[in-house]
């Protein structure tokens, strides 16, 4: 009895129940199918249900009632995991990440009678996944959990399987996803092959431990291997975040997908990658940053300008939005690069609450925006020409609305909180001296403008009347839907978010 | 207590708000609330009044870059007092008289939001406890007079006039934003009791440039030389909006500038505009003893008073000052709306010379409207009379060449504003209109009455709340001590004896044309041309701006537009083409992204090591 108490006391288990929740109620899930009677579709309102009861539990719990006190954070499991106030943040983005998405997609798999139950369980276990990896604090942890989400996004990309473009898109993510978990891992061999045959100092005893790679390295940052190793693991998260020369999968996967796993490979997947970046530059690979600072700022430079042109023909508003989730990473690569390259002085808490609002800011807009184009799709998913737009604001002017603001926000038009994520992210660089990154920066954000108020366009103002009458083209009667009352509200509530933290957000700063 | 200031802010921003959202196509509920809300400020300023309240500690900060700092606060001492008691008092009158004078206007939604836009700009600059704060409502009256001017825009005079103000207002707050900035700079605060105090620590600071670009904004605000030529022609508005802009608070808000600042104020500054609204009193008077436009007669009269004020404040005597303010509105505000009475009457004739005969037709307008013109003139015991009377003592005792020019310009006073009523109301109809003319109804009456009420009572001190007439009290009692009292009162008496009774004389039995362009030619050339101020500017300003701005307009085409939009534009178009031409699809061209950017990286790893 005593050993069973003394146990109780000593497991780590507790420190992860969120994730675990979300696993077993995607087990639940599953289970419900497996034992539901034939021919009853089972819809998703216990997947809403599930996500979001754990959504508002634990930011109540993490968040405001019971935060943690330090933001030094705890150890778990043999220094696998590292929580921390800045992690719980996350894990709790990630929960609210899951839920949009399970709510944004459940209509059109509905109406194109596709599994629901399935669907939701995976979007849950990738959370769950994400969840661990921004704690993980050990690269077997990290490359166990990274492709946990992998897998789980191989089949919710690819899960329209009636449409060419979705399985097109699962199997170019496939590919790629193989390919840069190989490079990830053969960088992660190489740093381990040499921290481990280390004989200089205290030998790290576990040579994957995120602590003791950062003594190795620090020490031996003129290895070749150590280089060469991180540059692979590098290459391996630019291919998560989408990041040059890696973003060539970017517009047709976000292209295929169905418009709710587009979002959520958006925003959650790659928040989760720039969360692991930040750590691993700013943890084990913090002894590299000389080495660092002008190959990050060269990919930076290359994924803005290369996101923002590459967006700026597009015709194709879910090819558009891939580019121009590469621009926002190239951004956001700016700030980790901040984060690195920062005075000593200034409080890394500073750039990671740069980062984070960003992400926030980011991860509203799009899933407003997201969330009209899921409303809006017409049964070939990632057939969404600009022109299905046109004339929206007659129609439907609440859609038009919050399309317009999240668009705004995107572009970085103030007051939305867009803007205010912009600033912050130039605020940061400019305290890192990182000028010339600022001014590709701007001239990003300027190109930016263009395409995002092309879409703005298009739906406010009608189009203008042909001046050829001869070839009268039948006028397709098309008239959008309006979401059901809760996916409305949901909507209203992101666009409200937005445009209220633009006037306010500085003490939600302080927390960090 | 300053929830109760914020409140009579914000209610007519409410109203404004709703308006704008609402109520566009509803225009009787926009008018309603409109008045509402004009009623509700009103209760709530005089609550604030009685309450005799004091606020300078509650403030916000709204900007903070390091160590500088914008903030919104109030501070409500006796001048914001009484002027906050005269915009909202004279405000409600004029909402109530617009509801009878715009009855039928296809624009009057769009009216009483922008009259609502108004209330709440000017309350702002009222209560307003920094530069900053106030600069803001500056510019906000500044727009609302804009859209009120040009309320009938479909007229191209509207439209003119309502640009004129706006580029003459912009030029005056370039110097005052200047201003603002060098005292910043300066004092490194832009709070009113601040800078008093920092003002007399260090006087070294105040130089006469400061002065002088901060006075810019009250130059063009108040319609002074040289930025006067806006007034007249703002008379393009509706006539409410005359009365409660352009005669009553706006105006009057380049006054209330130099008194909040006046601490700022260097000598010379005084001087010049000592100099400025003497002469401002005499030459207004000349422009409107030759105006055929009732409207525009009673614009240059405002100029005119205007000149006085500011005069008087340059002399030293800041509340006297503020006293003629208030007496001002009452029965200037009750002159333009006894005048929009006399326009609705007759079908929307202004000229002066197709009226007369009105006394028996529009007996409650003749009536109060001589009221305002005994004010005005000063004739003893109104409201006009104490005030003037006792501007005249100052600048006696002051300034001797501004009590010539005050004197001569009451003279002018009495003249002018007799002619206008013996033209209006007195002798033979002389129009179509003028003879089937009838009596407004209750909506424009009771406000004529109120008034008329004011401006014959408001000049006995005794009748004013304490928490207000303790701004001019004093100075008042001061100047009544002194010894020129008696003289300087009989010539007051004189001047507008003289004026009532040579503008009887000239126009009492008026025909169809202006006696004064026979007997005096050369003298009505003279007035009538406005001492060719607007053709003196044309001729020197607007003429060579337009060659160099043909040269601009060229330089623009070709460089900016041209060469620099465009041409960036086009290459970024291309580049565009360019990226999105590499994404075809092939599987196997994105591996060899992967391959390359694998060995840029390697190549990278391989290259730092070397060195």
């Amino acid at each position: 009895m005593n050993d069973f108490k003394l146990y109780a006391e000593a497991n780590d288990w507790g420190l992860l129940v969120p994730e675990i929740s979300l696993a077993f109620g995607a087990l639940l899930l599953l289970c419900r199918e497996a034992l539901r009677k034939q021919g009853r579709e089972s819809g998703g309102g216990l997947a809403f249900l599930l996500q979001g009861g754990l959504l508002v539990y634990f930011v109540a719990r993490y968040l405001f009632f019971d935060p943690r006190p330090d933001s030094a954070g705890e150890s778990a499991f043999n220094g696998m995991i590292q929580q921390s106030f800045p992690a719980d943040v996350m894990r709790c983005f990630f929960l609210g990440c899951a839920f949009l998405t399970s709510l944004f997609a459940n209509p059109g798999l509905r109406e194109r009678r596709l599994p629901q139950a399935e669907f939701h369980a995976l979007v849950s276990l990738a959370a769950a996944s994400m969840m661990l990896l921004v704690q993980s604090n050990h690269f077997l942890m990290l490359f166990v959990s990274l492709e946990t989400v992998a897998v789980c996004f191989y089949v919710l990309v690819s899960y329209h399987r009636g449409s060419p473009y979705s399985l097109e898109a699962g199997l170019k993510y496939l590919v790629f996803g193989a390919l840069s978990s190989a490079i990830l891992l053969f960088g992660i061999a190489l740093l381990y092959g040499t921290a481990a045959s280390w004989s200089g100092g205290t030998a790290p005893s576990d040579p994957l431990s995120f602590t003791m790679l950062e003594q190795f390295v620090a020490a031996n940052s003129d290895s070749l291997a150590v280089r060469a190793g991180t540059a692979f693991v590098l290459a391996g998260l630019a291919f998560k975040l989408g990041a040059a020369p890696f973003q060539a999968w970017v517009p047709d996967v976000y292209q295929g997908a169905p418009t709710a796993v587009t979002a959520y490979l958006a925003v959650a997947s790659k928040s989760a990658g720039f969360v692991v970046l930040f750590n691993l530059v700013t943890g084990p690979l913090f002894g590299l940053r000389e080495f660092l600072i002008p190959l990050l700022s060269l990919v930076a430079i290359i994924t803005i300008l290369f996101g923002n042109l590459g967006a700026l023909t597009q015709t194709n508003v879910k090819r558009l939005m891939g580019f121009s989730g590469v621009a926002h990473a190239g951004y956001l690569l700016v700030g980790i690069i901040a984060a690195i390259g920062m005075h000593p002085d200034v409080p890394e808490k500073s750039v990671f609450w740069a980062i984070v609002f960003y992400l926030l800011s980011y991860s509203l807009a799009s899933y407003g925006v997201f969330g009209v184009m899921g409303v809006l799709a017409p049964t070939e998913d990632a057939d969404q020409p600009r022109s299905l737009y046109s004339s929206l604001a007659q129609k439907q002017p609440f859609l038009a609305f919050t399309l317009a603001v999240g668009l705004g926000s995107l572009a970085g038009i103030p007051p939305l909180a867009g803007f205010i994520g912009k600033l912050l992210l130039f605020v940061v660089a400019f305290q890192a001296e990182l000028y010339g990154l600022l001014a590709v920066m701007v001239m990003g954000v300027v190109i930016a403008i263009y395409y995002y108020f092309a879409w703005i366009r298009e739906t406010v103002f009608p189009p203008l009347p042909s001046l050829d009458s001869s070839d009268k083209e039948p006028q397709v009667l098309w008239s959008p839907q309006f979401p059901s009352l809760l996916l409305a509200c949901i909507l209203g509530l992101l666009t409200l978010t937005t445009i209220l933290l633009g006037f306010y957000q500085s003490s939600l700063g302080q927390s960090f | 207590m300053s929830d109760l200031i914020a409140a009579i802010l914000l209610v007519p921003l409410c109203s404004a708000a709703l308006i704008l959202f609402f109520f566009r196509r509803d225009a009787d509920t926009a008018a309603k609330l409109s008045v509402g809300a004009s009623a509700v400020a009103m209760v709530l300023a005089l609550f604030a009044l009685f309450q005799n309240i004091e606020i300078d500690a509650a403030r916000i900060s709204w900007l903070k870059l390091g160590d500088f700092e914008l903030s919104f606060g109030f501070l409500l001492n006796g001048d914001a007092r009484l002027l906050l008691f005269v915009v909202t008092f004279v405000g409600f009158w004029i909402h109530v008289f617009s509801l009878g004078y715009m009855r039928d206007d296809p624009g009057k939604a769009r009216f009483f939001g922008g009259l609502s836009v108004f209330m709440f700009s000017m309350l702002g600059i009222v209560v307003a406890d920094n530069l900053a704060m106030l600069f803001v409502f500056w510019e906000l009256v500044g727009f609302s007079s804009y859209l009120l001017i040009a309320h009938y825009f479909h007229t191209d005079e509207a439209r003119a006039a309502s640009k004129k103000a706006l580029v003459i207002n912009r030029l005056g707050d370039i110097g005052f934003l200047l201003g603002i900035v060098l005292t910043q700079v300066r004092f490194n605060t832009l709070e009113f009791a601040e800078l008093e105090q920092a003002a007399l620590a260090q006087p070294e600071l105040l130089t006469a440039g400061l002065g002088f670009l901060l006075i810019c904004g009250f130059v063009a605000k108040s319609a002074q030389f040289p930025l006067h030529v806006w007034l007249p022609d703002a008379m393009a508005g509706p006539t409410p909006v005359s009365a409660l802009i352009h005669a009553a608070t706006m105006v009057a808000a380049g006054i209330y500038l130099l008194v909040r600042i006046d601490f700022l104020l260097v000598q010379e500054v005084f001087s010049l505009i000592a100099l400025l609204g003497g002469a401002m009193a005499l030459y207004a008077g000349f422009c409107a003893l030759v105006q055929r436009d009732v409207k525009k007669v009673l614009a240059y009269s405002t100029l005119s008073q205007l000149g006085y004020m500011s005069a008087t404040v340059a002399i030293g005597m800041s509340g006297l000052a503020m006293f003629h303010l208030a007496t001002h509105a009452f029965f200037k505000a009750l002159l333009f709306l006894g005048a929009g009475s006399v326009i609705l009457g007759c079908h929307h004739e202004q000229d002066v010379f197709r009226m007369g005969g009105l006394r028996k037709r529009m007996p409650w307008t003749s009536w109060t409207f001589l009221l305002g013109v005994l004010a005005i003139s000063g004739v003893t015991f109104t409201s006009g009379f104490f005030s003037k009377d006792a501007m005249l003592l100052a600048a006696y005792e002051e300034n001797l060449p501004v009590f010539v020019m005050f004197l001569v310009g009451a003279l002018l006073t009495a003249l002018y504003m007799g002619r206008l009523h013996w033209l209006i109301f007195h002798g033979e109809s002389r129009s179509k209109a003028a003879r089937q003319a009838s009596e407004s109804g209750l909506t424009i009456i009771a406000p004529l009455v109120a008034l008329a009420l004011l401006a014959v009572l408001g000049g006995f001190v005794s009748l004013w709340p304490e928490s207000l007439s303790s701004v001019f009290v004093q100075e008042l009692e001061h100047v009544h001590e002194s010894t020129g009292n008696r003289l300087v009162m009989t010539f007051g008496a004189l001047a507008w004896i003289l004026g009532l009774w040579g503008s009887w004389n000239l126009y009492a039995r008026t025909r169809d044309e202006d006696p004064l362009m026979k007997k005096a030619p050369v003298f009505f050339r003279l007035c009538e041309s406005k001492l060719f101020f607007d053709e003196v500017y044309d001729f020197c300003i607007r003429r060579p701006l337009r060659h160099v701005a043909k040269v601009f307009e060229a330089l623009e085409l070709l460089f900016i537009s041209g060469l620099m939009v465009r041409g960036t534009a086009g290459i970024v178009a291309l580049l565009g083409l360019a990226t999105s031409a590499v994404h075809r699809g092939g599987l196997r061209v994105y591996a060899l992204w992967f391959v390359v950017g694998l060995v840029v990286l390697l190549g990278y790893a391989l290259a730092w090591w070397e060195f």
